[in-house]
């Protein structure tokens, strides 16, 4: 949500640097036209310049990413202890407790399944 | 995963770093500053700036970026960033020549043709 409005004024910074731009080639050609001298830009041109390129900086500062905690510990700190517990290797999936189950149905034995063909 | 930073005198105790969070915020750093150094040159383009004032120009942004870094980490940077001094020194002439490529390349869009 937040990184929705940064990305918004890096936009809006641009546009606003491009139109600064489009108006400081206009006001050089109307110098030209008129046959003046260039001696300095409009103060509302540098202006508009100046403080999007502050906005724009500002947006591509969020944009770019979070910055992360650099202690080593500090991204630790956060497991918690059901997913330090949790190991995949120690999976078990045919315990012979099963067999203790009221419902249980023995499988056939090796020599039975043999005999089938 | 991690690496061990010791400090030279008057702190004996080292400090433990994540390596791939110091890799990611430096990423994050020079993609700023990178992003920096464009945009700057682009606005001194457009300002029409010559000589040493465009080089002020861009100390000034260097600076300001700095500034928005403090300003967005806060008092705790020492989170983030192992040395602000180096945050704000690192990479400082390679910027420069992007600035100074946009710089003359806006330069000569607007004023010139």
């Amino acid at each position: 949500m937040a990184s929705t409005i940064h990305k918004l004024i890096v936009i809006i910074g641009f546009v606003s640097l491009f139109h600064s731009a489009f108006s400081a080639a206009q006001h050089r050609s109307y110098l030209r036209i008129t046959s003046q001298e260039f001696t300095t830009l409009p103060l509302d041109i540098v202006v508009q310049a100046v403080v999007s390129l502050f906005a724009v900086m500002w947006g591509v500062l969020n944009v770019a990413g979070n910055l992360r905690e650099i202690p080593a510990a500090a991204e630790l700190n956060n497991v918690r202890w059901e997913t330090q517990k949790n190991i995949p290797s120690f999976y078990m999936f045919n315990h012979r407790g099963k067999a203790l189950a009221y419902n249980y149905i023995p499988s056939a034995s090796k020599s039975d399944l043999d005999n089938i063909e | 995963m991690s690496g061990i930073a010791k400090s030279k005198d008057n702190k004996p105790e080292p400090i433990a770093y994540s390596e791939a969070a110091l890799r990611n915020n430096a990423a994050v750093v020079e993609y700023c500053r990178t992003s920096m150094a464009a945009l700057s040159g682009s606005t001194a383009g457009v300002l029409g700036l010559t000589g040493l004032y465009g080089f002020a120009f861009y100390v000034l942004a260097v600076v300001t970026l700095w500034i928005m870094f403090m300003i967005k980490t806060g008092p705790n940077w020492h989170k983030y960033y192992v040395s602000r001094q180096s945050l704000l020194t690192n990479g400082f002439f390679g910027a420069l020549f992007t600035y100074v490529l946009f710089w003359t390349f806006i330069y000569g869009m607007v004023h010139v043709y």
